[in-house]
């Protein structure tokens, strides 16, 4: 199975072209996830943001 | 609903903070050793205490033993409150914690032996690579664990960093450590020559992406609206911060090699990531400095965020430097250079030490219900580690900036005007200067230690701190319309293979054509395995740490070709398990030290290691005069040369029982050469094979066009 992936990527002319697929890789990934974070509803956004917050713990005065 | 009354483990996390704090003296303590070395090169003192085996043991250090147990410290405190649950279990924290401390005892006195892998910050040897394979699955099952029986339904994004962190250092880990044993203790890398320096900077870039940057990030999401007590500025910049921050992150490692032999290609793609990493990076940085928004006031009096913010601060000036750096003409003048260290240290010292600190500060009274011992002796640390980091970077940059100019340098004739050595002694009062730097952090680590201690002494610690949650309600059944990050988000195994596909594009497709097309190295018929003498000289070279101040890549410029001779070909390393570039020039590139204007006779070399200052007056190298006593362990060679066979090296059909008369039979000659030069050396010492090694270094190429010009 190897075998016959190695001898057809010894083969692939322009290696150079690799960059480009990257970018448009990325730039879709991008753009896809840029769309989704815009649609979350802005209550659920701020009730994740305070996971950390919520729990508090008596608080101890430290300094 | 009925809540349920459980308790965080706060005994794990102190044994961690302690450890944090223990090893980061320790691994600045061996820093500042070692920087000193480079002002007194007396310092090094015997083999064992020399600047090539303890700079690693530094760096080590510092990343896996005081980061590492910062990280751990953080995640084990910030993860069950995320999860509103205990650690899944007290027997892996226990294994977890002593596990990663024995790895770091090993290291410690293994490097010091010159035990090493020869590749930076992946010099621990196989068994030590194995254990800390074994150590990482524990704390990932762990960490699984707890999150699987967690009881808030969502993964803040502090956890989603620790996923990351965890899938992605187990993958970079487990491809790095590629290696053929042939001892108990030693091994060769899989990789060789081009690929191998592919390898180990796509790992080494990720090391500091996934170890030193990723975790952190999430004790920053952790840590920083703690102690701001209100959230974090954008939730949505987060996501978006995480997921582009991987994605990026891992493609980013070609840019330590521009203008090397690496294929062009690769090294594009490495430079248009790297460039891109600046957008998430900073909005991170961003992100954590706008939670602040609101709240500066508090900046003020309150030291737990003085040192949050700069260590924030710290980790925006290193992440725009990244990027700069990795731009070609900005890498032409600053690789090779002290400029490197600068980053590196705003990035170690400023991002990793000061959020550290900070955590301990904010972590240490809770734990121990009490308050701080001392706010003005924690504020007295804030300034030593601030100033400690200027004292140490600005020196540092000036004298990389230096150095690169100076080494660039024509006369109007057309020559370089500086040797080498002029350029090592201009930056002796740099590298003081860099030395007062850290004496001031590492003081800063001292009153920390004081006043923690303390702290301790007045409290007593919580081992088992009183919650209480509701438990989740199972309705795992996704219904329709659900966001699809919730979808991920409530789910940790999915989490992880989402993070594992978008690192693993990355790597993919950067490693994998480097290693299979064959143009991407062109072969030189003129290249030839080592002999079995040059073979043990190069291991000797990797056991010193030589590598740690010589390079053995020569770029394309002028100013290179001139000093060292050609520039450095892809087709020159195919026999170097493992790959000796480099990365920084303390002292002068070698990879054509055995050819052209660089030849020296094997007496110069035999004076030289054994003495250095007597052929090169103010050098700062180290002296190798145990070489001339240290007989040459020829029962090794027949396992080498075996395994260099297994791992393609074209030696001869049962050549390795042969090796052996090879070898003497060139050690003699190297002997007989010594003699005519009026020195008495027995052939079977090691400096006869580093002789053998220096002198082939560079001059198959030259060989190359001795025919073609016969021709």
């Amino acid at each position: 199975m190897f075998k016959y992936i190695k001898q057809y990527a010894e083969s692939i002319a322009n290696v150079g072209v690799y960059p480009i697929i990257s970018l448009l890789i990325f730039f879709l990934f991008f753009i896809v996830l840029l769309v989704m974070v815009k649609r979350m509803k802005k209550d659920r956004v701020a009730e994740l943001s305070r996971i950390p917050l919520d729990n508090e713990e008596v608080t101890t005065p430290t300094l | 609903m009925q809540v349920e009354k459980f308790y965080y483990d706060n005994k794990i996390v102190k044994n961690f903070a302690y450890a944090t704090i223990f090893w980061g003296a320790i691994g600045m303590l061996v820093g500042l050793w070692v920087s000193l070395q480079l002002v007194f090169p007396q310092l090094n003192i015997t083999q064992y205490g020399s600047f090539g085996r303890l700079r690693p043991l530094h760096t080590n250090a510092v990343i896996f033993a005081f980061v590492g147990n910062g990280i751990f410290m953080g995640v084990y405190y910030s993860l069950q409150r995320l999860c509103k649950a205990r650690m899944f279990s007290d027997k892996l924290s226990y294994i977890h914690f002593w596990g990663w401390q024995l790895i770091i005892v090993a290291a410690a006195i293994t490097l010091p032996l010159g035990l090493t892998n020869g590749a930076e910050y992946a010099e621990l040897i196989w068994p030590i690579d194995f254990a800390i394979t074994i150590i990482w699955v524990v704390f990932g099952w762990n960490m699984f664990g707890t999150i699987i029986k967690r009881r808030e339904k969502h993964l803040y994004v502090a956890i989603w960093f620790y996923i990351a962190t965890f899938v992605t250092v187990a993958v970079l880990h487990i491809v790095r450590s590629g290696e053929l044993p042939y001892t108990w203790l030693k091994s060769y890398s899989w990789y060789s020559g081009v690929q191998d320096a592919l390898v180990q900077w796509w790992y080494g870039h990720n090391a500091v992406a996934f170890f030193l940057t990723t975790p952190y990030l999430g004790l920053m999401y952790y840590f920083l609206p703690k102690a701001a007590n209100r959230p974090v500025y954008s939730y949505r910049l987060s996501i978006i911060h995480f997921w582009s921050l991987i994605f990026l992150y891992i493609w980013a490692g070609p840019h330590h090699l521009l203008y090397t032999a690496l294929p062009n290609w690769a090294q594009s793609l490495g430079i248009v990531f790297s460039v891109m990493l600046i957008f998430p990076s900073w909005g991170g940085m961003i992100n954590g400095l706008l939670t602040l928004r609101g709240a500066w006031d508090r900046v003020r009096d309150d030291v737990v965020l003085k040192f949050m913010v700069v260590a924030v601060t710290a980790y925006g000036m290193a992440t725009f430097e990244g990027p700069m750096l990795s731009l070609k003409s900005v890498s032409a003048i600053s690789h090779y250079t002290d400029w490197i260290i600068a980053h590196v240290h705003v990035g170690a010292l400023g991002w990793n030490g000061m959020l550290t600190f900070g955590v301990l500060y904010w972590l240490i009274p809770r734990i121990f219900k009490t308050p701080l011992h001392s706010k003005k002796l924690a504020s007295r640390h804030f300034w030593l580690a601030t100033l400690g980091i200027l004292f140490y970077t600005i020196p540092m940059y000036w004298a990389g900036i230096q150095q690169s100019l100076m080494w660039k340098q024509f006369t109007e004739a057309g020559q370089l005007k500086y040797t080498f050595l002029e350029t090592v002694t201009y930056m002796k009062p740099f590298y003081a200067m860099r030395s007062l730097g850290g004496t001031l952090y590492l003081l800063g680590v001292f009153v920390m230690f004081y006043n923690i201690y303390k702290t301790v002494k007045a409290g007593k610690l919580v081992a088992n701190e009183e919650a209480e949650a509701a438990p989740i309600i199972k309705e795992e059944v996704a219904h329709k319309g659900e966001h699809w990050h919730r979808w991920i988000e409530r789910r940790p195994v999915q989490m992880m293979i989402v993070a594992l596909v978008v690192i693993l594009i990355g790597g993919i497709i950067e490693l994998v054509p480097t290693f299979l097309i064959k143009s991407n190295v062109p072969t030189i018929s003129s290249v030839k395995p080592y002999t079995p003498l040059e073979l043990q000289g190069r291991d000797i070279y990797v056991r010193e740490g030589c590598y740690t101040c010589h390079s053995q890549m020569i770029r394309p410029f002028r100013s290179e070709t001139e000093r060292y001779g050609e520039y450095s070909k892809a087709g020159e390393f195919v026999y170097d398990h493992p790959f000796q570039w480099g990365s920084k020039r303390i002292g002068p590139d070698l990879a054509r030290e055995g050819s052209g204007n660089l030849k020296k006779s094997d007496g110069w070399h035999f004076r030289h290691l054994r003495e250095p200052s007597s052929m090169s007056e103010g050098s700062i190298m180290p002296p190798y005069a145990f070489m001339i006593e240290q007989n040459l362990d020829t029962s090794l060679t027949v396992g080498k040369i075996k395994a260099m066979q297994t791992l393609g090296v074209p030696y001869p059909k049962g050549y390795e029982y042969q090796a052996n008369s090879d070898l003497m039979m060139q050690a003699n000659s190297v002997r007989i050469n010594l003699k005519i030069e009026g020195i008495q050396v027995s052939a079977n010492k090691e400096i006869i094979a580093l002789i053998a090694y220096l002198q082939r270094m560079g001059t198959d190429i030259s060989k190359q066009q001795t025919v073609s010009q016969n021709k």
